[in-house]
């Protein structure tokens, strides 16, 4: 076996163009599969990330309360006995948030546009000023009570520059309406559809444009040592959170293994029937449960691009080596006549496209990582559109070695099948009949 | 009983619809340490007769035996395991593997099947067999590197690695200038006489025919001589014998 492994690896050498020519479909494929794999996989990771960062944390509890004719209220009144489950979970906390949040309508000059305001503790949220980066004004500004920092999209809109005031229209947590005025203290770069979405305040006076006390809030924030250990951080802080305080259930899997949308989920948890204060525990990958199926999406998609790419290349294996039983009868002939068995003939062959195959996938592996090097270099800035899907400004790639080692054995089983006729074709030969082939 | 009998042998062809016998029914015996050679003109059936005895192609009927041992029932696995056991062929385009070296085109055959023999005996038994062939200095030199004769010393070689009990060599000087021939033929004889291989030859060149011990004259498939010089006749060197 060793003896034909080793003839077939030197057969490839015998027609360099040739073999460089499939090799090179092979890799060209293999290539385009890995940067969409290399692309899905740093993608949901950097986009929680980069929620996380805006939303301030990996976990987030929020606090409700019921009212009666069984409305709900939104509100962490007295964090004190969450304040203690944190510390006692003993997950590693990098910082904790607290946040307030309102939808209302922005007015300037007779122009309105609704959006979502975040009032939030700014001194205390020093990733959100890393992550928001300003075109105008500054974050001094916000030591004012009454400021607030509208994305340049949102500004554009509205027609304000920094300093203008604006009123704005909301309702209290009880229904109230209620209006107010703020300050623009900053203009920040458009940072995808969230930084379009959000608009940000100071808490203490969000809680006053919604009708909460000083010290209220509606969720808190945990930033975890690393996004990677959010999850399990999240389910020891809920087990010890349930020990003191009433928790809503947290997202499950049903019996297809399919988890429940978390909007859907939090709907259904809403209608439900219980009285007094209940908190819920929520992590980020939870939330964005819909950039996981973009994912998917972006695999399923490579998935078919390999396998529509590989029928192609396969076609062409399957040609390339009927022409070489061809190029070669007098010699497999020969080889027939010194003792080699048929499947000593078949197994050459074989061997031949194993190594044809894996020789271009792992170049065009590498090829891909030389491009995701190259591409994650480029420094798209804080400010780009797309800095959502970024790290740090950048694009990143993250390639799982299972699944490279996956689309490898994917090439050559499909290689494999592709020479298998062939392979065959030639072991099936009468050996007098190919010796007295004249070429 | 000879080393190898053929009895009655017939061998067609199928051309399209029509059917043309190659061999006509064929019966000779082959003597252990034999220097035979096959003769005769284009298509008399010498190629067909040495595949046969070289269980590459099987008769339309009839039998070979090897040994004494019948092949025509034999399984395709066996008659090729018989053919490395106990056959070495040498082909008229020499046929060597282009992408090995010299020394691994004779080696080739002792790795296939399973062999007792140490990996220094192996490589001993090759490094004599180069040096016996005149070779020593082109051991790692591809075929394309050599020339026609020092190809057809490596097909000598390879054929004889294995220890066969017979060589077969089909128009083994065909391919070669005559000198280079006859100095191909002087090898062979000299491993016949050294080693007592049993070598059959398909030819048509007379001279070579001149220091056969036993020659087999073919025309259209049948035999019309078989003739077996006397011990006292026989020749040492091309040239020197006569028929």
């Amino acid at each position: 076996m060793k003896t034909t492994a080793n003839i077939a690896f030197r057969n490839l050498s015998r027609q360099k163009k040739r073999t460089f020519l499939l090799g090179g479909a092979i890799a060209f494929g293999v290539m385009i599969v890995t940067l969409i794999n290399g692309f899905a996989g740093a993608f949901s990771a950097n986009v929680a990330e980069n929620f996380s960062h805006l939303l301030a944390g990996h976990i987030f509890i929020s606090g409700s309360e019921k009212l009666e004719g069984n409305d709900e209220l939104s509100v962490i009144r007295d964090d004190a006995a969450l304040q203690e489950a944190v510390k006692a979970s003993g997950i590693d906390v990098r910082y904790m948030t607290r946040r307030s949040e309102f939808s209302g309508t922005l007015i300037f000059e007779g122009k309105k546009l609704r959006t979502n305001v975040a009032g939030v503790e700014l001194d205390k949220e020093l990733y959100l000023r890393q992550r928001l980066v300003l075109k105008e004004g500054s974050w001094d500004n916000m030591s004012q009570s009454q400021a607030i920092i509208l994305s340049e999209k949102t500004a554009a809109r509205l027609g304000v520059l920094v300093g203008d005031r604006i009123l704005v229209q909301t309702q209290t947590v009880y229904g109230q309406n209620n209006v107010g005025e703020l300050t623009v203290a900053g203009i920040s770069y458009d940072s995808g559809i969230l930084g379009q979405m959000v608009s940000y305040a100071s808490l203490a006076y969000c809680n006053e444009l919604i009708g909460l006390a000083p010290g209220e809030y509606q969720s808190m924030g945990i930033l975890t040592a690393s996004l990677k250990d959010a999850d399990k951080a999240a389910d020891i802080l809920y087990a010890k959170l349930a020990e003191s305080v009433s928790m809503f259930e947290r997202q499950a899997k049903d019996e297809n293994g399919a988890v429940t949308p978390f909007q859907r989920m939090v709907r259904e948890q809403t209608k439900e029937e219980w009285a007094g204060v209940r908190y819920r525990l929520a992590t980020i990958n939870e939330m964005l449960s819909q950039v996981q199926q973009i994912v998917v999406a972006l695999d399923t998609a490579a998935a078919v691009i390999l396998v529509v790419l590989f029928l192609i290349i396969m076609v062409g294996i399957a040609n390339t080596f009927s022409m070489v039983m061809f190029e070669r009868i007098r010699e497999i002939g020969t080889m027939r006549a010194m003792g080699v068995q048929r499947g000593g003939v078949r197994a050459m062959f074989l061997f031949e496209a194993l190594f044809l195959a894996i020789g271009g996938a792992v170049a065009g592996i590498v090829l891909a990582l030389i491009i995701m090097g190259a591409i994650s270099l480029i420094n798209f800035g804080m400010d780009s559109p797309a800095f959502i899907i970024l790290k740090n400004g950048h694009l990143s790639f993250f390639l799982p070695p299972a699944k490279a080692l996956l689309n490898i054995a994917i090439i050559a089983a499909l290689s494999l099948v592709a020479v298998a006729r062939p392979a065959s074709n030639a072991a099936r030969l009468d050996p007098a009949v190919a010796l007295r082939t004249q070429k | 009983m000879g080393i190898v009998e053929l009895t009655d042998l017939h061998k067609n062809y199928q051309l399209g619809k029509v059917e043309v016998p190659a061999v006509k029914g064929v019966s000779f015996s082959i003597e252990k340490g034999d220097f035979i050679s096959i003769a005769g003109p284009s298509g008399s059936g010498k190629t067909t007769i040495l595949n046969m005895i070289g269980l590459v192609d099987k008769p339309s009927s009839g039998e070979v035996l090897i040994e004494g041992k019948p092949t025509s029932a034999l399984s395709d696995a066996e008659l090729t395991r018989m053919r490395h056991q106990s056959l070495g062929f040498i082909f008229q385009s020499f046929n060597l593997i282009p992408v090995l070296n010299v020394w691994e085109n004779i080696e080739f055959p002792l790795l296939l099947g399973q062999s007792r023999v140490s990996k220094e005996e192996k490589a001993d038994w090759i490094d004599h067999l180069i040096d016996e062939v005149g070779l020593a200095d082109w051991r790692m030199h591809k075929p394309n590197e050599l020339s026609g004769g020092q190809r057809q010393r490596v097909a000598i070689a390879r054929a004889l690695v294995t220890r066969p009990l017979i060589v077969l060599a089909d128009e083994p000087t065909a391919n070669l200038d005559s000198a280079t021939g006859e100095q191909i033929i002087e090898l062979m004889k000299k491993i016949n006489r050294e080693l007592s291989t049993t070598f059959i030859f398909s030819t048509h060149d007379a001279k070579i025919v001149d220091i056969a011990d036993h020659i087999i004259r073919l025309r259209d498939g049948l035999v019309t001589e078989n003739y077996r010089r006397p011990e006292s006749d026989r020749a040492g060197s091309v040239g020197g014998g006569s028929a």
